[in-house]
């Protein structure tokens, strides 16, 4: 009997693994074909991007962004788009396989489980974590080649990002020689202006006042929640004239926003305790919705996605605004990398990657991801004006609008002091979607990047972040101990008497 | 000489290797990280970090405290309309048992973004009432899974029992609690196994209805998101062996009832 059971595991054990062969060969098969095709001259691309984040075509006529310089519209994907415009230019076929992800510790995961991507799109402090662990390939030298035409992120990119990038480092390199910038913002708060006050709003002190309690979202993500809590705790700090007016500045800024000492973690423990107790809830997704059909008051929200939210809130004359808190606020780039386990030593994918980029800032690309996307490209155009056309399309004032206001984007389209950098808007953008949009120059001057901690500090970090969140045992009230120990009886009682009969 | 025959056994064959691929490999990976650490090297740690830390074990708590209300308020609003349903004469009763099912061919987020609207309406915020509208939000959504095993049961009982206990003189209570309500307990204990387990980790209600506080199944999550797959798989393997305890003393339970109803 027992040998008759044995024998029959192992047969149904032989047979799973046959099948499992059977399963795993049209894999291999499939490697072994697409690298055949690789030999005829096709490339194949596998880009992992965010959800929603590039243009996927398919417009109405009615939304064509008529330029002074000429029409633009999405009519293809930007990946078909990619694909023409690299044959036509290189007389190479390329493949692009174009998948997304959720968060950045989504695709840090997938990674780690063993997906391959060419090309991916973090945020800064993910591309920092892929720098210091060795996994990302350096651009090439020939992406920085100004002479070459077809280098549109080179020529293109804001000098203000590019300053940026290459004043960063990590491991004594600068982002710039890994990452290509894609779509940047900061975070700060959308409110509704008839129940709160800018003043109010321009605080992240905002998110536990007991004025609006039970009126605020916060966003449901660590590094968020806990940028915010450091600059409330620190409020009084960051606001002094003393420390604004320190020669410097930026540089004592971004350590007392990037603090991870033992008191501060502590510190915005027990704020972000009191926000939970106050606010409306921490958010994943809702908030922009929230807002928009007037269940809350503010919330703390990326850029891009707060000037999605006004949009949406304009439909229904709504009237919303942003504000950027007075303490700091959290500036984010999302950036283009080549992964080593991907892309390797193989050249010609290299160059596909690069192109993809450089295709992804030309300035009428551009405009279509950021009509399509609603943040804002790290690409400012250069020489070619289209994208501050866009800018002065989306925002400037029509001629029979009264309240007018000068707003200076020099900062990011122009290396010098260029007068011709000026939107005459409609006054109220000036707290609404152009601000979010492009911020002004005062705003961006507070605003400090936010590191990627290392194991330690994110270890406490999150700890912090599972305190807040989770119910502690100890909060648990008696009256419901001695409830739940009641029941237990009662029903233990039942059950021996039931037994019995 | 040995011919290769088919026999029926072999139409196991699929559902074994279903089993083996989706159910014990996944199994052996979950067991795995629990038991290693970060560096893949053996560890207990993550099994006495569970049980020393207040905000796991308070999680586990909440989560119970959030499935037995849940459960509780299914089972209350269930049980007297299946049985009146199932007993009842009424001509579409099919009908009426259909439109209690329904919600369940429904999107759930769907259902539960429109229920969100209603009880803003009704208690103009939520935020002030976070347990309640995620044990509300959760009976709404588990509902149906109460319902119709508790019907079920009860409309395949023998009416001859029910008859013989009130020829033996027993009123319309006694003969209720005496045969109904035991005969109809292993409908009720697979209604509740199947609304408390997933009450305990279905943590997208909890969110939509703006619960700020973990349940387990947001622990886990959140445990991944901080790359500790260590910690979020013994969290896992921990609330398996509840599963599995729990559906032991429901099992045994219903064995026992089924047993007493044939005595009966």
């Amino acid at each position: 009997m027992r040998i008759e059971i044995f024998n029959r595991y192992r047969s149904i054990a032989a047979l799973c693994i046959c099948s499992f062969l059977v399963l795993t060969c049209p894999v291999t098969a499939d490697a072994a074909k697409s690298g055949g095709r690789e030999a005829e001259g096709e490339v194949t691309l596998r880009v992992c991007n965010w959800e929603e984040y590039i243009d996927l075509g398919d417009w109405d006529e009615e939304e064509t962004i008529d330029l002074d310089s000429g029409d633009i519209i999405g009519e293809n994907t930007m990946t078909e788009d990619f694909t023409q415009w690299y044959y036509e230019t290189y007389g190479i076929r390329v493949k692009v396989e174009y998948s997304t992800f959720g968060t950045n510790e989504d695709l840090y995961n997938m990674l780690t489980l063993g997906d391959t991507y060419d090309l991916v799109c973090p945020s800064e402090y993910m591309i920092m974590k892929l720098m210091t662990e060795d996994q990302l390939v350096p651009l090439s030298e020939g992406f920085f080649d100004d002479s070459d035409q077809n280098n549109y992120y080179s020529n293109g990119v804001s000098p203000y990002i590019r300053e940026i990038f290459e004043k960063n480092e990590i491991g004594g390199r600068p982002w710039a020689d890994y990452a290509a910038g894609y779509m940047w913002g900061i975070t700060g708060i959308v409110y509704n202006p008839g129940l709160v006050s800018e003043e109010d709003a321009s605080s992240w002190k905002i998110l536990n006042d007991p004025d609006y309690k039970r009126q605020v979202t916060i966003k449901d993500n660590v590094r968020d929640s806990y940028f915010a809590a450091v600059g409330a705790i620190k409020s009084e700090l960051l606001n002094s004239e003393e420390f604004k007016n320190d020669p410097d500045y930026q540089k004592r800024l971004e350590e007392e926003m990037n603090d991870t000492s033992r008191e501060t973690i502590a510190g915005a423990q027990e704020y972000l305790q009191d926000v939970k107790n106050n606010a409306y809830s921490f958010e994943t997704d809702s908030g922009k919705a929230d807002m928009v059909t007037g269940k809350v008051a503010a919330n703390l929200q990326w850029s891009g996605d707060a000037v999605y939210t006004m949009d949406q809130a304009d439909e229904d004359d709504f009237p919303l605004a942003f504000a950027v808190p007075s303490e700091s606020t959290n500036i984010y780039f999302d950036g283009w990398v080549m992964l080593k386990n991907g892309i390797g030593e193989d050249a010609a994918k290299q160059h596909a990657a690069e192109a993809f980029i450089n295709f992804n800032s030309r300035p009428d690309n551009v405009i279509r991801n950021m009509y399509y996307v609603g943040y804002t490209s790290v690409i400012s155009g250069g020489e070619d004006m289209r994208i501050f056309e866009y800018a002065d399309w989306c925002y400037g004032a029509e001629e029979d609008e009264e309240e007018v206001s000068e707003y200076d984007l020099g900062y990011f389209f122009s290396e010098g002091d260029e007068e011709a950098y000026v939107i005459t808007a409609p006054s109220d953008q000036v707290y609404r979607q152009l601000f979010a949009q492009y911020p002004t120059q005062e705003a961006i001057s507070r605003s400090s990047i936010m590191v990627c901690f290392d194991e330690d500090q994110t270890r406490e970090i999150n700890q912090m972040w599972i305190n807040v969140r989770c119910c502690n045992i100890y909060d648990i009230p008696v009256w419901v101990w001695i409830f739940a120990g009641a029941s237990v009886c009662v029903l233990a009682v039942f059950g021996i008497r039931k037994m019995r009969r | 000489m040995h011919r290769h025959t088919f026999s029926r056994k072999y139409l196991g064959i699929p559902y074994a290797v279903f089993l083996l691929l989706f159910v014990v490999a996944p199994l052996v990976v979950l067991i795995y990280y629990a038991f290693t650490n970060g560096q893949g090297e053996f560890t207990a740690q993550n099994l006495t970090g569970f049980f020393s830390d207040p905000n796991t074990l308070g999680t586990l708590c909440y989560s119970f405290g959030i499935a037995m209300v849940t459960t509780a308020v299914c089972l209350l609003l269930a049980y007297p309309l299946a049985f009146i349903l199932a007993t009842s004469k009424l001509k579409g009763k099919s009908v009426i048992v259909l439109i209690f099912i329904m919600p369940m061919w429904i999107n759930f987020s769907l259902r539960i973004t429109a229920l969100k609207e209603i009880l803003t309406w009704l208690e103009g915020n939520l935020a002030y009432h976070p347990f309640l509208n995620t044990v509300l939000g959760m009976s709404y959504d588990f509902l149906p899974f109460m319902i119709l095993p508790i019907y079920t049961t009860i409309s395949k009982l023998d009416g001859a029992l029910l008859e013989a206990a009130r020829d033996l003189g027993a009123g319309e209570l006694q003969a209720f609690l005496r045969v109904t309500l035991p005969l109809s307990l292993p409908g009720i204990m697979s209604g509740v196994s199947m609304v408390f387990l997933p009450a305990m980790t279905n943590y997208v209600v909890l969110d939509m209805l703006y619960n700020s506080t973990y349940i387990m199944g947001s622990l886990i999550g959140s445990y991944f998101a901080a790359y500790n797959w260590n910690g979020g798989s013994m969290i896992a393997l921990i609330l398996l062996g509840i599963i599995c305890l729990f559906t032991l003393l429901t099992g045994g339970a219903e064995e026992e009832n089924t047993r007493g109803g044939a005595l009966l």
